[in-house]
């Protein structure tokens, strides 16, 4: 063996080697759970069954026995006390465990439907353990009453009213009390009611402490009784578990049909561990149907599984279980299931375990290449039928009445069937889940790309369609003021006549308009009195140099949000104008600017104290041009003027909206 | 209201001639700038330069009072100029010239240290004017600027939010003086005061008088908050000096 390397791979990061020895140590963890919780188990098996290895020191194994049959009209309830010299003297032979068939064929001329037979176990010359003795068997299989007696006195006695469910299943555990009969077991007696035609058949008996057989007896009534049980309450269980994923799934039918498969499973193997009489036809017919049932139901899911109709299989196993369900009901009662001796009963076995070999073979070629899942179900339907051929072949004395009835455990093979099933299925969910996620990132992240491209298109798209505004809006401007301002500047020196103060005048103009176009684009963060500041500082020097007085009379304003370059500069040249049309054509000495807030919007009044003018008539001038132009520029930003003028002042209000 | 052009009036006649040195590439503004100044009893031309290099060379020479400098050279930036000026000449009073006044230009110098700035459409007379309110210590601004400065302190202020003031000191009696003292170069409330009065249109002599302050002073407050935007790019400015090999290591 290749020692352990002391030190890991040295390229190794400690971050790394922190986590797998991370995973060493739970991985160790994990291994000592497991065989803590294994070793719990067999712990439990042994203490269980701990007086086994005892059991053959202190106890007698009775294989040999004399047996005679005698014919009765009608069951007749077994006598307190009996002595074996009082039956007939013609004792046949047989080794136990064995089936006790006459030889030769005991002639019927009676007709009688009762016969009992005894079976006589004799003690003598055979050295019993000391203190209290019990018999243990494994079983008596027959249908009718049984009755033990030791030394001739009746000690027990089992199913009175003829044949339990149970019985078959159920192992014989007699407790015989010596203190009444001072002397020793000398003869063991039971006593066999049953129906004319159906032999006995005895396994071999025990007698011994109950120390002794006790583990035995457990053993059998654990495996034949109690685990069956237990099994086919688990496998309902999960029955009912599938059918809460139906119930929120409705459109997976094989959950339900698992449901239903669970509870035809529930109530066919019933018969197992329930110690009711034989006599509820009701029961029979469940029972025994429940076989076709259960491989109809199999076979359908089976075909959901591999996904082929196999229409004429279908059609068949459907028919035959309908056909069986409804004759050998109790109503209709023309196969009856009860009493096991009808013609019905092994014709039916027989048809059961065709159908099931039928639907394992189809089922498993049918599922080939295409369903694991279904080949394991068709082969787990061939183990069943076989393991329901084992109980057949024991019902009719063929195999030793020690044996198993193996039928108990079919529920177990489809119980493991099926939870590998939903097994394979829950991984294989987690596993599509996982990928889903994976891939949902993924698309996200293709998502994400492609928004971001489109998002940039978009910006793009703005940004050409901003500075395409701009551009319009510049040109517009520059062409109605600025342009028109130098082209008569040009012209004026061109023709002479007009004096260089006149035309530096014009050129003046022409920078203050561009100035206020460049003031336009500062950001001037939705405030109006910022932009109006601007303004002012933008006039002083013309103002300083004339004798007007400005006051400045301004209140603080809400922001106006939609106050942006184009908005802003049709403010300005709304304002210029007006202030410059006062100093042009009035002869007032002072301009108040004043700015207030009204319920919907703002107001921006400049009042000067010239001599007026009439609004009307200067309107329809050509020379109103300047007033027209304010109007319009007003109208562009969802705004109002007004002039009211008198002879001593005129009142200019600018109206702008708070929200537009 | 008191009159806007009081400064005309008061200024000394008895002070040292203003030295200005110009750098200046537009021969007209040159040539007429220097006309007005040397026909000023007070002032005196010292120095001209019409390109970066001269001016920067001119920084080696004696210290001006004044230096003009246009932003436009044709061999590179007015802005290196002034750098170098403000490592070079620390006593000076810098200005640049521009034809707009716009926040983009003006913004740029008073962070590289200028302390005003001239229209170049100017009248004489207000160029005079400015000339000598900067060198004894004053500063324009026009609402624009000064809403940019507003701006880059409360960006300061903003930048430095993860500190706020001990809450004792927002109970002073200087509320929002005390709310910006966290800041490197915070802005007094008074200096704050001047700033939001210019923004809403007021002009230095009217602010004077809402203030109740000398028109004078308000001038000098806006020369402090411009040099309170110039401290956080002056080591900049230094280590750029050195670079250009203005300065000795």
């Amino acid at each position: 063996m290749k020692p352990e390397p002391l030190v890991c791979c040295p390229i190794e990061s400690p971050a790394s080697h922190d986590i797998r020895m991370k995973n060493r140590s739970a991985n160790l963890l994990s291994v000592l759970l497991l065989l803590a919780s294994v070793a719990l188990l067999i712990a439990v098996g042994a203490w269980y069954l701990q007086n086994d290895n005892a059991a053959e020191k202190t106890s007698l194994h009775l294989t040999q026995a004399d047996w005679q049959e005698r014919d009765s009209a009608a069951f007749v309830a077994p006598p307190a006390s009996v002595a074996s010299t009082s039956l007939s003297s013609y004792w046949q032979h047989s080794t136990l465990p064995g089936s006790l068939t006459p030889t030769p064929p005991l002639q019927d001329k009676t007709s009688a439907s009762v016969r009992t037979t005894w079976v006589k176990l004799s003690m003598a010359g055979k050295t019993l353990p000391a203190g209290p003795l019990v018999l243990y068997g494994i079983r008596i299989k027959t249908d009718g009453t049984v009755a033990v007696y030791a030394n001739g006195h009746l000690v027990h006695r089992l199913q009175a009213q003829g044949q339990l469910w149970s019985s078959l299943f159920t192992p014989l555990w007699v407790v015989l009390d010596q203190q009444d009969t001072a002397e020793p077991l000398q003869e063991i007696m039971i006593r066999v009611e049953h129906a004319a035609n159906t032999p006995v058949a005895l396994s071999s008996l025990w007698i011994g402490t109950p120390e002794a057989l006790r583990g035995r007896y457990y053993l059998r009534q654990w495996l034949q009784r109690e685990l069956p049980a237990t099994l086919n309450a688990a496998f309902l269980v999960v029955g009912i578990f599938a059918l809460c994923v139906w119930l929120r799934r409705r459109q997976e039918t094989r959950y339900l049909l698992f449901f239903n498969l669970a509870a035809i499973s529930f109530v066919g193997h019933l018969h197992y561990y329930v110690s009711l009489p034989i006599l509820s036809g009701w029961f029979a017919w469940l029972t025994a149907n429940a076989l076709f049932w259960l491989l109809m139901v199999i076979h359908l899911f089976l075909c959901q599984l591999h996904g082929r109709r196999l229409f004429w299989l279908t059609r068949a196993i459907i028919g035959i279980t309908l056909v069986s369900s409804i004759l050998s009901s109790p109503i209709i009662d023309v196969l009856p299931v009860f009493p096991s001796t009808s013609l019905w009963v092994p014709l039916m076995y027989a048809i059961a375990v065709l159908m099931g070999l039928l639907v394992c073979i189809v089922g498993g070629i049918s599922a080939r290449h295409r369903s694991r899942d279904g080949v394991l179900l068709a082969a787990g339907v061939g183990v069943a039928t076989l393991m329901g051929m084992s109980d057949w072949l024991l019902h009719n004395n063929i195999i030793s009445p020690e044996g198993w009835f193996l039928g108990a455990y079919t529920n177990a093979i489809t119980f493991f069937m099926f939870g590998t099933l939903m097994y394979r299925r829950y991984l294989h969910a987690i596993a599509e889940v996982e990928q889903v996620n994976a891939s949902l990132a993924q698309r996200l992240l293709a998502r994400e790309v492609e928004l971001e491209l489109s998002h940039q298109q978009l910006r793009a798209a703005a940004q050409r369609q901003t500075i395409s505004d701009e551009r319009q809006r510049l040109m517009q401007d520059m062409h109605d003021g600025l342009g028109s301002s130098l082209i008569s500047a040009i012209r004026s020196v061109e023709l002479g006549g007009v004096s260089e103060s006149k035309v530096s005048q014009i050129l003046k103009d022409c920078l203050d308009d561009l100035k206020l176009t460049i003031d336009s684009m500062e950001p001037v963060e939705a405030d109006l009195l910022l932009l109006l500041a601007t303004l002012r500082f933008r006039l002083e020097p013309r103002l300083e140099g004339s004798a007007i007085q400005l006051r400045w009379e301004v209140q603080e304003l809400p922001t106006l949000p939609w106050l942006e370059p184009s908005s802003a500069l049709h403010i300005l040249r709304i304002v210029q104008e007006s202030i410059a049309n006062i100093l042009r054509h009035t002869r007032a000495d002072q301009i108040r600017v004043h700015t207030s807030h009204v319920s919907d919007g703002v107001t921006v009044t400049i009042d000067d104290n010239g001599q007026g003018f009439d609004v009307e008539q200067v309107m329809r001038n050509p020379a109103g041009r300047g007033l027209h132009n304010q109007q319009r520029r007003a109208q562009a930003i969802d705004g109002r003027v007004d002039w009211q003028s008198t002879s001593s002042g005129t009142r200019f209000t600018l109206w702008l909206p708070l929200q537009r | 209201m008191p009159a806007y052009n009081a400064t005309f009036d008061s200024t000394p006649t008895f002070v040292p001639a203003i030295h200005v040195a110009i750098v200046e590439d537009d021969p007209d503004f040159r040539n007429a700038l220097r006309t007005v100044v040397t026909a000023t009893a007070d002032m005196q031309v010292a120095d001209v330069a019409t390109t970066r290099a001269e001016g920067l060379a001119m920084l080696q020479g004696p210290p001006a009072d004044v230096l003009l400098v246009d932003l436009g050279l044709p061999d590179g930036s007015g802005i290196d100029v002034i750098q170098a000026a403000v490592a070079l000449w620390p006593s000076c009073n810098i200005m640049v010239s521009t034809n707009f006044g716009d926040e983009t230009h003006v913004m740029r110098s008073i962070e590289a240290g200028a302390a005003g700035y001239l229209l170049k459409d100017s009248s004489p007379a207000k160029m005079l004017d400015e000339i000598r309110s900067l060198a004894s210590g004053g500063s324009p601004i026009s609402p624009i600027i000064a809403r940019q400065v507003l701006a880059r302190f409360r960006t300061i202020r903003t930048d430095n939010g993860d500190n706020p003031a001990p809450p004792q000191a927002t109970t002073n009696a200087n509320g929002p003086a005390a709310a910006t003292s966290a800041a490197p170069t915070p802005l007094s409330a008074r200096e704050k005061e001047v700033l939001d009065y210019i923004t809403k249109g007021f002009n230095t002599g009217e602010i004077a008088a809402l203030m109740d302050l000398s028109h004078f002073t308000v001038r000098t407050f806006v020369r402090r908050i411009y040099s309170k935007l110039k401290v956080t790019s002056k080591t900049e400015a230094i280590y750029e000096a050195r670079t250009l090999g203005l300065l000795p290591d």
